[in-house]
């Protein structure tokens, strides 16, 4: 075989026309199944060496199993999906840890991709990675027009289609699904933060790179600009909370909640802090037995609780974030997929190792 | 033409599975033993326990044993198959009314099968699509099943008695017989 160029970016130059031809690649990978509905970058081993390049890992490592499914997935596979997702090489770590993060915690387990409630990932990212990324963590940081937000998720969620073979309305059972699903990856915004990062409260030092993982099943805005006192704020992120519907009539309900900078601002400066903000919700978001007879979800445990029930499992159950543009009194509670809202621990991301200098081409 | 682009489906090699060879039924049901494979979903153990009642007063069954499954998307584990194995001619194993669960189930019946126990899955008809997939993972396309329509959750006890009152002539035949899977 001769000596091919060396891909620079998924660019090897080697064609007269590069352009010729990439929809009939992308068209292909459709017709195989591949793709979650977006078009998908067709992988070619040149793309995935780039990616492995960037970690330190086995690539025939095994990242992931659903045993019952009889597939497992490698790190190899995992930079497959990356480059089909849309994300730059420099991604790949995050990928990977996200990946760990996601398949660490509890709720993840247990057939939660094939699951009627259809949740997905809501990742969190601390630390300067934000930055180096390109991560959005201010203004719409939900929405679209980030890369590293809107492909490090997909990735994801193509490896559990890919490399599990978990297909909407085949093994997949989603009734509806959460919307955004597979791209909800969100940067805290530490800088207006009045708290510790996130990741602190998963064991990762503040300043370091990392990445934590929540399944989530929704996400419901609260939007409350015009009081001035900390506890009506704190009691309408509770009331929301509260709700019913996410209740299933069972142990208890789950909630979390991404908080504008400008609320977690406002609380801080009344002196809440984050452990303040949940131990508030969590002795306010209640419901009476009564408010859960009437939606038809009188407990099915032997002891239906107390009245009026917590709906919340614990303060320190209700994950508390700060992200988004402080232009408005906004926020964004969500809502954990399974009893363990959060499993508590945050993954540390590696830096990409640095492969703009090929070794054999350094100066000796 | 496009040969250059890898296919991010292959992993590394899963177990081989072989098409599973149902076990012998047996022609008449009237003394054999009974047992009963339920998950954790609500109206679970309900319904194989209706399900029992009826082959115990119809068809001379004897109900043994009734085990739950510790997980929703994992077949039962090796002991609880074995104890299966040990103390029962015949197993229902429902009901599949759930994503994962109703995958779950399939995948016991042919695990039941393999052991030479003759076995029949409920599964609700919304999930017929899970179910058939994991029948195919299994290396068993085609595998037959019972479906009542779902769903099976929301029921009284009334009401799922009157679910497996409608599913037991399905469950009948497909316990004795016949003896072979419908070809792929």
């Amino acid at each position: 075989m001769t000596a091919a160029p060396r891909q620079v970016d998924g660019r090897a130059g080697t064609a007269d026309d590069p352009v010729r031809g990439v929809r009939g690649a992308i068209e292909y990978c459709y017709e195989r199944g591949w793709s979650d509905g977006l078009p998908v970058v067709p992988a070619t081993e040149d793309d995935v060496a780039e990616f492995l390049a960037t970690v330190d890992r086995d690539p025939d490592e095994v990242i992931g199993a659903q045993s019952h499914l009889n597939r497992r997935v490698t790190v190899a596979q995992a930079a497959v999906n990356a480059v089909m997702a849309g994300c730059r090489p420099e991604y790949f770590p995050l990928v990977l840890a996200a990946w760990e993060a996601v398949t660490g915690e509890p709720a993840s387990r247990g057939g939660a991709w094939q699951s009627t409630s259809g949740p997905a990932p809501l990742l969190v990212v601390n630390g300067p990675i934000r930055d180096r990324l390109g991560i959005n963590y201010a203004g719409g940081v939900f929405g679209p027009g980030f890369r590293a937000n809107a492909t490090i998720g997909r990735a994801l969620g193509l490896v559990v289609r890919n490399g599990y073979g978990i297909r909407p309305q085949e093994l997949e059972q989603a009734t509806q699904g959460v919307p955004g699903r597979w791209t909800m990856c969100i940067g805290e915004h530490e800088e207006l933060s009045p708290w510790e990062p996130f990741s602190v409260a998963g064991g990762v030092a503040a300043g370091v790179d990392a990445v934590s993982a929540l399944l989530v099943r929704d996400c419901e805005y609260i939007d409350n600009r015009h009081t001035e006192s900390a506890e009506a704020v704190l009691w309408d992120i509770a009331d929301t909370l509260a709700r019913t519907g996410a209740y299933l009539g069972i142990k208890h309900s789950t909630g979390g909640v991404v908080l504008g900078p400008e609320h977690a601002q406002f609380l801080a400066a009344a002196g809440y802090s984050r452990a303040d903000v949940q131990q508030w919700l969590f002795e306010h978001a209640t419901r009476t037995q009564a408010d859960l007879i009437a939606a038809g979800k009188e407990s099915h445990d032997r002891d239906p609780g107390p009245d009026p029930f917590p709906m919340m499992p614990s303060a320190a159950e209700i994950p508390v974030i700060v992200a988004g543009a402080a232009n408005a009194a906004i926020s964004m509670v969500f809502r954990p997929f399974g009893w363990s809202t959060w499993s508590g621990r945050s993954v540390p991301v590696p830096p990409a190792r640095d492969t703009a200098t090929d070794p054999q081409e350094a100066p000796a | 033409m496009y040969d250059s682009v890898i296919d991010p489906t292959l992993g590394p090699a899963g177990d081989a599975r072989g098409r599973t060879a149902l076990a012998p039924r047996p022609g008449d049901l009237s003394g054999l033993r009974l047992g009963l494979l339920a998950n954790t979903k609500r109206n679970a153990e309900e319904f194989v326990e209706e399900v029992a009642g009826l082959l115990e007063s119809q068809h001379g069954v004897q109900k043994v044993l009734i085990r739950k499954k510790p997980s929703i998307v994992e077949p039962a584990p090796p002991e609880m198959l074995e104890e299966l194995r040990a103390e029962c001619d015949v197993v229902v194993v429902g009901v599949g009314d759930c994503g994962s669960c109703s995958a779950s189930a399939v995948a016991d019946g042919l695990q039941l099968e393999e052991a030479g126990i003759p076995a029949v899955v409920i599964v609700s008809d919304a999930f017929r699509v899970s179910a058939d997939a994991m029948a195919t993972l299994q290396g068993t396309e085609g595998y037959q099943y019972v479906t009542t329509p779902h769903p099976v959750a929301n029921l009284s006890r009334q009401g799922v008695r009157d679910r497996a009152t409608a599913a037991v002539p399905e469950i009948v035949a497909l316990l004795r017989g016949p003896n072979v899977a419908p070809a792929s």
